[in-house]
């Protein structure tokens, strides 16, 4: 009895391994793939035999991209769009959290299911309105204004992502400071943040990558180089040439390179985060 | 024991009587506090959300057509939603909805479940399988796009290269410009870049099962397919239904894919309701129309969004 | 150091009555435990006595001073939690000197504070740990350290020992006591342990559904229950309750019961006007003993139950179950006939009705 368990243990075990690395592979193949293909001459993309493995490498997909495209200012739209989001996010929506984990008050079931919902309304019906007033107020076209479009969707999501966060910190602790000698404010700086600057980060980095890949408001709220961003630009690039596959591959790259070291870095705190909100909902 | 003398309240110095920190403080102290806090993220989503919601759906009632500004911005009633029902690419749009966001779901629950599954048996090394297994979920739509395109093209994509060579496909295949594969190409697509939703959920619901049930499971003889089917499935059916239900929601909205993909295209064999709406305002210019369309999205959405709060309220029960 | 006056506070959520007109009293340096099960509005009233929690009605007076309208933090009283409530990003030393440091006291003295307080609790080697880092001993000493530094007016604990093992939380209360007995500052002290509540308390309020069941010292509350919630919560083994009907006999009074009379010499109650009706007897445990007499109540032996010093008997007298405690020698077998003796100078007579005490 007792070898057939371990050996159906192993077997599952086994079984379970070319699973996990099966997944592995068609998870990471397509970046894979792209990451080879940037590094090819045009010639050997095009060729009538695959190569699996690039003969011959080279990086000038890379500098065509850097110098000829105008990806360099995409990318800095993009940082300033995403550094803006994240700051509004930030100012706006810690401290919403915080009374949403805190605090008892009327209707608050009601706002927070509020917030909720306001997260699934259809991007389509707000991204046409929001383009006639940003453009009465003379926000259409803007890095700030596509921030603040941004905010739409993901401030509630911050809130309730960091509501959960500030929830794990017991909240003795604020009456102990607040006896201790601090005000509620005190408390919140010196003592739950503190304890919640994990959570903090890892929801910072959530609405940062959100941010950084949005494409559909882009596409719609800029129009011009001055504040596009970078999907809208790399999309664009398929009008502009025959599809140069080298520069579009090496484009993806570049852009996905931060996203892929920031989620390595806080993965576990954000993942931790982001089914909590989900499932407590 | 004589400790450290402190007169309450401490006296205030002149400092203290203007400086701004200690007064939000001491405002910190009132009952109004909390309500301070809201009205930041409350004003903002407002004028972000609710405010842009609320002319939307004013819109769908009125004229407006940007390259038709002689027809002015009057009010024309029920006239977008009546044109709606007369409207087969309305009802094309409808049915591949329906289609895009059922067989992408139950594909990425299928493959999510399996990760999960796998990953919750906590091998050695499955942290950093678990890594790369989410790390497409992170990734721009524009950018899984872009690669995945590239990988079925047909011209060099390495795919059609591979699947020639196993000897299933005869020659290479334009998989987005036939508009019998176009669909399930794109749902293949769409379930690469969102299955690790699904592997995180229920992931996290997986954790959340005692392990004493599967140990009196194994004492009472149930294999690993009836733990799986007595046990697992049943312990995770609100997880999942949350799961299903945020994806619906996601798939209906975001458009984002199948306008990288496909625009829509060939024919109208991708053509789904969000892009439909998008494209009736940003290439047709009729914004009356577009806001009709989304309005219609809204109400369904809010279907969707409904079940969840009930979910999630029963949950807290 | 100061008194505490609780005069009226009532405190409602809603429409639910947490908390109905507590009055109470503690003198300086007094030790008032609020003693009762879970949800009798106990941390309610220790949260509104801290100011974390606003009454609906009724003042709190700390000294001769009114604090309703007084924050926490200007209250000048520490606080001892069940969970602790160490700050987990701060060394001991800073959460030890927090309260000082808020308070602006120059950080040499501030330092010179916690290490006496550390001194006095054994935890100076603990002093540049964090939290969690500590056993759930030191972190309760951490604690108890961090309320002690600032020298308040109040000291408040919240069921401090609950998350304790069994052997510590022996340990700890000594520590309490030892170090109210030190210190002299006035105390509330919040359990539902009534071993804590009877050893440390100069005063215990026994509360239940937000109303004083009775106010007392330890050895009133013990000996003398105001009814019958209060004795069946205080003692363990719990107190027996037995039905009988008091009568005027030869001697004096009886208690007329299915399983035996007992002649209540020496009671000490006024029952003249419950004389032919039903009463019921609050027995103690440990004022049955093996063996006849005036008072005695026969019976069958259920359980046995020997515990080391004492052995607890179950019995069925007159077909309700009662506990005993004999002496560690005194081993009937279950099922034997059992003849056990009523010490009745201590019995407590209640009325079946109201359940108080006569």
């Amino acid at each position: 009895m007792a070898a057939t368990r371990s050996r159906s243990k192993l077997l599952w075990d086994v079984i379970s391994y070319v699973v996990l690395v099966g997944l592995a592979f068609i998870a990471i193949a397509p970046i894979v793939w792209t990451f080879l293909t940037s590094l090819k001459f045009e010639e050997d993309i095009v060729t009538r035999t695959m190569q699996y493995i690039p003969s011959r490498i080279t990086f000038e997909n890379y500098v065509k991209l850097w110098n000829q495209s105008g990806y360099p200012v995409l990318v800095i739209n993009s940082l300033i769009v995403t550094t803006t989001t994240v700051l509004l996010c930030l100012l706006t929506g810690t401290v919403a959290a915080y009374a949403f984990s805190r605090f008892q008050f009327k209707g608050r079931t009601q706002l927070m299911l509020g917030y909720l919902v306001v997260r699934m309304f259809p991007a389509v019906l707000m991204i046409i309105p929001l383009f006639i007033i940003m453009r009465q107020v003379g926000l259409l076209d803007s890095t700030i204004g596509l921030a603040i479009a941004y905010t739409s969707f993901l401030l509630p999501l911050f809130v309730w992502m960091l509501k959960g966060f500030f929830d794990a910190a017991p909240k003795e602790l604020e009456s102990a400071a607040r006896i201790d000698g601090t005000t509620r404010l005190g408390a919140m700086f010196m003592v739950v943040i503190p304890i919640a600057r994990n959570g903090l980060l890892a929801t910072c980095v959530f609405v940062a990558i959100a941010a950084w890949n949005e494409f559909l408001f882009a596409l719609m709220l800029t129009t011009s180089q001055g504040s596009r961003t970078w999907p809208v630009g790399l999309q664009l690039m398929v009008g502009e040439f025959q599809l140069p596959w080298g520069m579009l591959a090496a484009g993806g790259m570049i852009s996905i390179l931060p996203v892929i070291v920031l989620f390595a870095i806080v993965q576990r705190a954000m993942v931790a985060g982001l089914t909590a909100g989900a499932v407590k909902g | 024991m004589v400790e450290a003398r402190i007169s309450y309240p401490p006296p205030l110095t002149l400092w203290d009587r203007i400086n701004p920190v200690r007064m939000i403080g001491e405002l910190s102290e009132t009952r109004y506090w909390m309500y301070l806090l809201l009205i930041p993220s409350a004003l903002l989503i407002t004028a972000v959300v609710i405010y842009p919601t609320l002319y939307g759906m004013q819109m769908s009632f009125r004229e407006m057509r940007l390259n038709r500004p002689d027809l002015g911005t009057g009010w024309v009633g029920l006239k977008h939603y009546q044109r709606m029902l007369t409207d087969p690419i309305f009802w094309v749009s409808l049915r591949n909805t329906a289609v895009w966001v059922t067989s992408a779901i139950a594909l990425e629950f299928l493959i999510g479940l399996i990760a999960a599954l796998a990953l919750n048996r906590n091998l050695p090394g499955s942290k950093v399988l678990a890594v790369l297994i989410l790390l497409p979920y992170f990734l721009p739509n524009v950018v899984a796009g872009h690669m995945w395109a590239l990988m079925l093209d047909p011209r060099l994509g390495v795919i059609n290269d591979l699947l020639v060579k196993i000897g299933w496909l005869e020659g290479y295949k334009a998989w987005f410009a036939d508009p019998s594969t176009a669909m399930a190409a794109a749902i293949v697509v769409e379930a690469w870049h969102s299955f690790p939703f699904f592997t995180l959920l229920i992931l996290a619901g997986l954790k959340g099962i005692p392990s004493d049930l599967y140990k009196a499971a194994d004492i009472d003889g149930a294999g690993p397919f009836a733990q799986l089917r007595l046990i697992t499935l049943p312990m995770l059916k609100t997880i999942i239904a949350a799961a299903v239900i945020l994806r619906v929601i996601g798939l209906v909205n975001s458009p984002d894919l199948l306008l990288i993909l496909t625009s829509g295209g060939p024919g109208r064999s991708t053509q789904v309701l969000s892009l439909y709406a998008f494209q009736t305002a940003y290439k047709d210019f009729n914004f009356g129309y577009a806001g009709a369309l989304s309005v219609v999205m809204f109400i369904l959405l809010m279907g969707f969004a409904w079940a969840y709060v009930r979910l999630s309220k029963v949950n807290e029960d | 150091m100061a008194t505490l006056s609780i005069n009226s506070v009532r405190k409602s959520f809603g429409a639910v009555e947490v908390l109905n007109n507590i009055d109470i009293e503690v003198e300086d340096g007094g030790f008032l435990v609020l003693l009762g099960p879970s949800g009798c509005g106990k941390s309610t009233l220790l949260a509104i006595i801290a100011g974390l929690e606003n009454s609906s009605g009724g003042d709190i007076l700390i000294g001769d001073k009114n604090v309703n309208d007084v924050h926490p933090k200007d209250r000048n009283i520490a606080m001892v939690f069940q969970s602790y409530a160490l700050y987990p990003t701060m060394p001991v030393r800073r959460n030890i000197g927090f309260g000082l440091e808020m308070r602006k006291v120059a950080p040499k003295d501030r330092e010179a504070a916690v290490q006496r307080a550390a001194e006095l609790l054994q935890i100076e080697h603990l002093l540049d740990r964090k939290p969690g880092q500590l056993s759930g001993g030191q972190r309760q000493r951490v604690a108890m350290g961090r309320a002690i530094v600032r020298n308040p007016d109040l000291f408040l604990f919240d069921e401090p020992l609950s998350n304790l093992d069994a052997k510590l939380r022996v340990e700890m209360r000594t520590e309490i006591k030892r170090l109210h007995d030190r210190l002299g500052t006035t105390t509330v002290y919040v359990t539902h342990d009534q071993v804590e509540a009877l050893t440390l308390g100069t005063k215990v309020a026994v509360m239940k559904g937000g109303v004083i069941q009775q106010l007392a010292d330890p050895e009133t509350i013990y000996d003398r229950p105001a009814n019958m919630f209060v004795a069946g919560f205080i003692g363990s083994p719990t107190m027996n309750f037995l039905k009988g009907t008091l009568e005027q006999g030869d001697g004096g009074l009886v208690l007329r019961h299915a399983a035996g009379t007992l002649a209540l010499a020496g009671l000490q109650q006024d029952v003249a006007g419950f004389v032919g009706r039903e009463v019921t007897a609050g027995i103690r445990p440990e004022m049955l003993d093996s063996g006849d007499g005036p008072a005695s109540l026969t019976g069958v032996v259920d359980v046995v139950e020997p515990t080391g010093p004492d052995t607890m008997v179950i019995a069925s007298v007159g077909g309700q179950l009662i506990t005993a405690r004999l002496g560690p020698k005194d081993r009937p077998r279950p099922g034997e006939p059992l003849t056990l003796t009523v010490d009745t100078t201590a019995i407590n007579l209640f009325d079946p009705v109201s359940g108080n005490r006569i």
